[in-house]
């Protein structure tokens, strides 16, 4: 019966060969699980889908309704809690993952010729991915979210020439409202959603044309020089994706999924007070993630300065990433033979450590 | 370093078995939280209350001249309290008893009319025909038309968002 049902689509489409084709992808054998990351943030990606699009049955999003519609959701929904705490430990999981599986390409240089494709569309994803965290965090409608959108569109109105517009078209108005509430809305559940889910499977397909690259490890035994691109396209030894780099890949999803799932029960999704534009003794705080800007932003007083923390550092930072590629041209992959980008990754990575710690810190004496 | 499925059969048979069972695990665990979310709505009380239709006196009705009042309920419904507005018909028969209808058809729920011409409800959307006292008298209509739950209390008449007679819950 099974048997033909399959020769039935084998006669018409060869789906058993698509699949085989499909799964039999040759991946590099010996640095499997450092390669689980990827498909660990597609299977996190699917995870904020479908809670997200659950959450949805009783989300509303207008200030300052929407408060009440997540506290509805967290303690009148039967495992309404559950899911918005997958939702919000999920997010914040996605942002830590992808931060990891940025460090792990970085230091293997496969972002090098000819991945650098690979490294564009994965910098989109982060950008987006960190939108999210971002937008979501203002969805809940709770009072940080009222002033996280107001610093946000004060940062964006610092762009040059243009920022001021960019504020009124991210606010819907001139004005902190409804309208905002809703613009916000529509870019985290569909426009940026959206852009992810064709982005993920154009980053995948640029990596199957180019052949997974892994780390040097893997070229031990090659002749060729470092220098010589061709090296780097051919490991010594590899495994097909499935089941051999699918069964590493499902033990971590798994092991982050419970730990996701642990937080979402035990610790779940705090929803604040309620907004109080007119509070006096509230000190608005970012979300983790984002600590490393707000403070970089206390460094830079003044009015002549404040363009170096809103704009210009975060978007040279970024333009800088987007292009290391086309930076960093050189042909050696090993992180202990290109000690300047190993040097320069490690201290990025420390500098960020040290302003998120230093961010979370109290800035101002709260008044009570 | 482990064979690969390449190499031993057994391995490969171990590894399918792991990828079976977390995928497993990992549906049963996400499936929960949003069947949960899905059904919850079956776990929920509605939210039954009392709301002031009128002072008798004020309502003037003459016999068999059916008269559509409405009638504002308060009521709580997911993160805010919800106003349902609804038309109450009162009737009055030759006897001069009082009767409450809802002005949704038995059927499908339409809102049906007075014709006072042919003194009938009229049913708008599939024919369906009710007299004065609520009785099917043509159509696809199952059963008469759903009396409010009320009480009288001093001349005053209160209406409750609820049906007489309504065991599946259905219209309101
Ligand atoms: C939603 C976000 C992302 C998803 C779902 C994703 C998915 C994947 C997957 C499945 C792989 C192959 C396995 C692996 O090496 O882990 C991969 C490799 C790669 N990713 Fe991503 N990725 C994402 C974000 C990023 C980001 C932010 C970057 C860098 C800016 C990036 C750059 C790369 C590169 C260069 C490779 C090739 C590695 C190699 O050939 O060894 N990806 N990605
Ligand atoms: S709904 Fe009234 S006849 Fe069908």
């Amino acid at each position: 019966m099974f048997k033909e049902i399959q020769n039935w689509f084998d006669e018409r489409i060869e789906l058993t060969k698509t699949i085989e084709e499909f799964n039999g992808e040759r991946i590099p054998r010996r640095g499997g699980w450092a390669y689980t990351f990827g498909s660990l943030l597609a299977f996190l990606f699917t995870v904020q889908v479908v809670t997200g699009i659950f959450l949805l049955f009783y989300y509303v999003p207008y200030f300052p309704i929407a408060r009440n519609a997540t506290y509805f959701i967290k303690y009148h929904v039967v495992f309404g809690n559950v899911l918005l705490g997958i939702h919000l430990w999920g997010a914040f999981t996605m942002i830590f993952f992808i931060l990891i599986h940025m460090a792990r390409v970085y230091f293997s240089g496969a972002y090098k010729k000819p991945r650098e494709l690979q490294w564009i569309a994965g910098m989109v994803l982060f950008s987006i991915v960190v939108i999210l965290g971002l937008t979501g965090y203002m969805l809940v409608g709770n009072e940080n979210s009222w002033w996280t959108i107001n610093v946000l569109t004060n940062v964006a109105s610092h762009t040059p020439f243009i920022g001021g517009f960019i504020r009124i078209i991210a606010r819907g108005g001139t004005e902190t409202s409804v309208l905002t509430m809703q613009h916000i809305f529509a870019v985290h559940v569909w426009l940026l959603p959206g852009i992810v889910m064709l982005f993920i499977p154009i980053h995948l397909f640029l990596i199957r044309k180019t052949g997974h690259q892994g780390m040097a490890l893997e070229y031990k035994n090659s002749k060729l020089s470092d220098d010589d691109p061709n090296k780097w396209r051919h490991p010594d030894a590899t495994v097909p994706f499935f089941p051999d780099q699918f069964y590493k890949d499902m033990i971590v999803a798994l092991g982050v999924f419970a730990i996701v799932y642990i937080l979402a029960v035990v610790i779940g999704a705090p929803i604040g007070p309620m907004y109080r534009p007119l509070a006096l003794n509230f000190a608005p705080e970012g979300d983790w993630y984002f600590l490393a800007n707000e403070e970089l932003l206390k460094y830079f007083p003044g009015h002549g300065l404040i363009i170096f923390p809103t704009f210009l550092i975060p978007s040279i930072g970024f333009g800088l990433l987007f292009v290391l590629p086309f930076i960093d041209r050189t042909h050696e992959r090993s992180p202990f033979k290109r000690p300047a980008a190993t040097v320069l990754g490690i201290l990025f990575l420390l500098v960020l450590v040290y302003l998120t710690l230093m961010g979370g810190e109290p800035k101002a004496p709260a008044t009570v | 370093m482990a064979k690969s499925s390449e190499e031993s059969s057994s391995r490969r048979t171990f590894m399918m078995v792991i990828i079976g069972l977390i995928s497993s695990i990992i549906g049963v665990a996400l499936t929960i939280p949003v069947l949960g979310v899905v059904l919850s709505p079956l776990f929920r009380k509605r939210d039954i209350v009392w709301t002031k239709l009128g002072k008798f006196s004020d309502l003037e009705i003459k016999p068999l001249a059916p008269k559509f009042i409405p009638v504002y309920f308060k009521v709580k419904e997911g993160w805010s309290v919800n106003t349902l507005p609804r038309q109450v018909i009162v009737v009055k028969t030759i006897g001069g008893k009082f009767l409450f209808f809802s002005n949704q058809c038995t059927h499908l729920g339409c809102p049906i009319h007075w014709v006072p011409a042919r003194q009938k409800f009229l049913c708008p959307c599939h024919g369906g025909m009710f007299n004065a006292l609520g009785e099917v008298v043509g159509g696809p209509p199952p059963r008469p038309l759903y009396k409010w739950v009320h009480k009288i209390e001093n001349d005053a008449v209160y209406i409750q968002n609820k049906f007489i007679d309504n065991p599946k819950d259905r219209g309101i």
